[in-house]
């Protein structure tokens, strides 16, 4: 079984590899400070399990098992934490595997051999329970094989095009998995529905104008947006729009 | 007195005996005879009467005395929601006004009664000295009532000071992971181990000694610097903490554990939050008569979860200051920049520490 060990405290991976290195049944096949150094390896090595701190700086411990679920074979996770009571009770309500520090090598073992893969669903579902952040700060695209963080602050807008969402951020356009419904509420407080497949980022609206044909549509900031892609507002999210401009 | 401490609630407090109580009345009697003993001898002038006199002034004091529980019993449970202050000046002038209206009864009565008066002086005469002597009486009980409950009230606070003291100890978080370092370092480095093992238990001894008791600001800030040791190994580069301390009065007094919980939190909702780490400054001026400390820590962006383990540590901190200095010390807190900010002040008497 190959492992990935991530925590931005090295004695706290020296701990884990200690001990993973005096079982025979477990090979380390990396160690990661972060959760996008985490997500690399992940792409490179194609761990089994990762052993996974959810107290990290940048991305934390949620988001990143969120993106790693995301991979086409994503490995399974066990979740480290010194003391956190909200989240081991909502790992324990929904069978999420965990071992708290200071690791203890049997309680290690056996969160190993249970280790199961994680839904998304499950995950969000759990750090809303643990009162931890359940917003992504990324949003990652498969392109070529290749994991793609994006993040949520550089996106304009996403659209439904038929299977995937496309997102337009500030270095280009990628598609994505996630369905637009999950998106809204997940970024629900970034971005405005404009029609019944687009969202758009509330800070990127410069004004809303009339076209040609009397409709109305939503000019950007950096007036980025090409002429073929115009972004209309459907007569039912006006109000909406409108009143999330004059929100902000 | 009887009554307890405030064991309900942090705000509402019990600041008057219940009057009901049998003790509370055997007292309230006691001091009625005496009070009535005082006031004949006083009068007494030797023709024999005095056993007299005494029992006259005995039933008209105890009278008061027994009419004044029973108003106070009804009236207690209001006059404890009307708060301190108010209770004490309504309760002054209900039981004043009570008494000039048994000295009316007692000089009117007999005589519709019998034709003679028990009441030697004249009518405005008895009066106006039954009220100024009960006037001095009921504000001297007063006082002694609204001074113990102040006693009560603070040794409410300092328990609750004490608590907090404890509560801020150690985190659990802290212990934790110092532990799972530790636990890592035995192997790795078997030197550092025994180092941090020995840090770890001088700082679990210092916060176990003092909890209650105020502390030089010099053993206060060597706490500090243990603390630093733990955290930076296993931290790393991320944690560094600059001193600029070379100014504070080391024999300054503080209550203990005041400015390692500060550090603590720089690094806990700071620093640990930082994917390259950052600087926490811990910063000391002093003038004449004070002592400034400032803690800065830089903030990650857009992190907002951690808010309410802050507050509680400086709620912490707040209290006992309080009750060290009164209000002769401060606690700020600024996060209106990109770093957060707390800054200690608190009185150094040059003189006497």
């Amino acid at each position: 079984m190959k492992v990935l060990i991530v925590d931005d405290e090295k004695p706290a991976r020296d701990r884990l590899r200690q001990i993973l290195d005096d079982e025979e049944a477990y090979v380390v096949v990396g160690e990661a400070g972060n959760g996008v150094e985490a997500l690399e390896i992940a792409a490179r090595e194609t761990p089994d399990i990762v052993l996974l701190d959810i107290r990290m700086p940048g991305m934390d411990g949620m988001e990143t098992a969120h993106h790693l679920n995301a991979m086409d074979s994503p490995p399974a996770v066990v979740f480290t934490t010194a003391y956190d009571e909200y989240a081991v009770d909502a790992f324990d309500a929904r069978a999420i595997g965990y071992v708290l520090k200071p690791v203890r090598r049997s309680r290690l073992a056996g969160a190993l051999e249970q280790a199961t893969r994680l839904v998304s669903n499950t995950l969000s579902q759990v750090a809303a329970d643990a009162n931890l952040n359940s917003q992504r700060q990324h949003v990652c695209a498969h392109a070529h094989g290749e994991l793609k963080l994006i993040p949520v602050h550089e996106i304009t807008s996403f659209l439904a095009d038929q299977k995937y969402v496309s997102v337009d951020h500030d270095s280009g356009n990628d598609l994505i998995d996630d369905s637009l419904k999950s998106l809204e509420a997940e970024f629900g407080d970034r971005f405005v529905r404009i029609h019944r497949s687009a969202l758009v980022a509330v800070d990127r609206i410069d004004r809303i104008e009339k076209n040609a044909e009397g409709k109305s549509r939503i000019v950007l900031r950096d007036d980025s947006q090409p002429e073929d892609k115009e972004l209309i507002i459907s007569r039912r999210h006006v109000a909406e729009v409108k009143r999330r401009l004059k929100e902000s | 007195m009887t009554a307890a401490p405030g064991s309900t609630s942090q705000n509402t407090q019990v600041y008057l005996p219940d009057f009901s109580a049998a003790g509370t009345l055997f007292i309230v009697l006691l001091v009625a005879e005496l009070v009535a003993i005082v006031l004949t001898l006083a009068a007494y002038t030797p023709d024999g009467e005095f056993l007299i006199l005494l029992s006259k002034t005995s039933f008209f004091v105890l009278w008061l005395a027994l009419l004044g529980s029973a108003i106070m019993c009804q009236l207690r449970s209001r006059l404890e929601r009307a708060g301190k202050t108010r209770a004490f000046v309504i309760s002054f002038f209900v039981l004043q006004l009570m008494c000039l209206a048994v000295a009316e009864i007692a000089w009117q009565l007999p005589w519709r009664l019998t034709g003679t008066g028990i009441v030697d002086s004249p009518h405005a005469d008895f009066l106006l000295r039954t009220f100024a002597i009960s006037s001095i009486i009921l504000a001297l009980a007063m006082r002694y009532l609204y001074v113990s409950s102040e006693w009560r009230s603070s040794i409410v606070l300092e328990a609750q000071a004490r608590i907090s003291a404890l509560q801020a100890l150690i985190r659990p978080h802290f212990l934790f992971n110092s532990m799972n370092t530790i636990a890592s370092l035995t192997r790795t480095d078997p030197r550092q181990a025994e180092e941090a093992v020995e840090d770890l238990s001088d700082l679990l001894r210092a916060s176990l000694s003092s909890t209650r008791n105020l502390t030089s600001l010099k053993e206060e800030l060597e706490v500090a610097a243990i603390y630093q040791r733990i955290e930076k190994l296993r931290l790393g580069d991320r944690l560094s903490i600059r001193w600029d301390i070379g100014e504070l009065p080391m024999r300054a007094r503080i209550p203990s554990l005041t400015i390692q919980p500060l550090i603590e939190n720089a690094i806990y909702h700071g620093i640990e939050l930082l994917p390259d780490g950052g600087e926490v400054l811990v910063s000391g001026k002093r003038d004449d008569r004070s002592v400034q400390i400032l803690v800065s820590n830089p903030v990650a962006p857009g992190k907002s979860r951690d808010k309410d383990g802050n507050k509680m540590a400086m709620t912490n901190i707040q209290q006992r200051f309080e009750l060290a200095f009164g209000s002769r010390a401060s606690v700020d807190v600024d996060d209106s920049n990109d770093r957060f900010a707390v800054t200690l002040r608190f009185p150094f008497d040059e003189g006497t520490s």
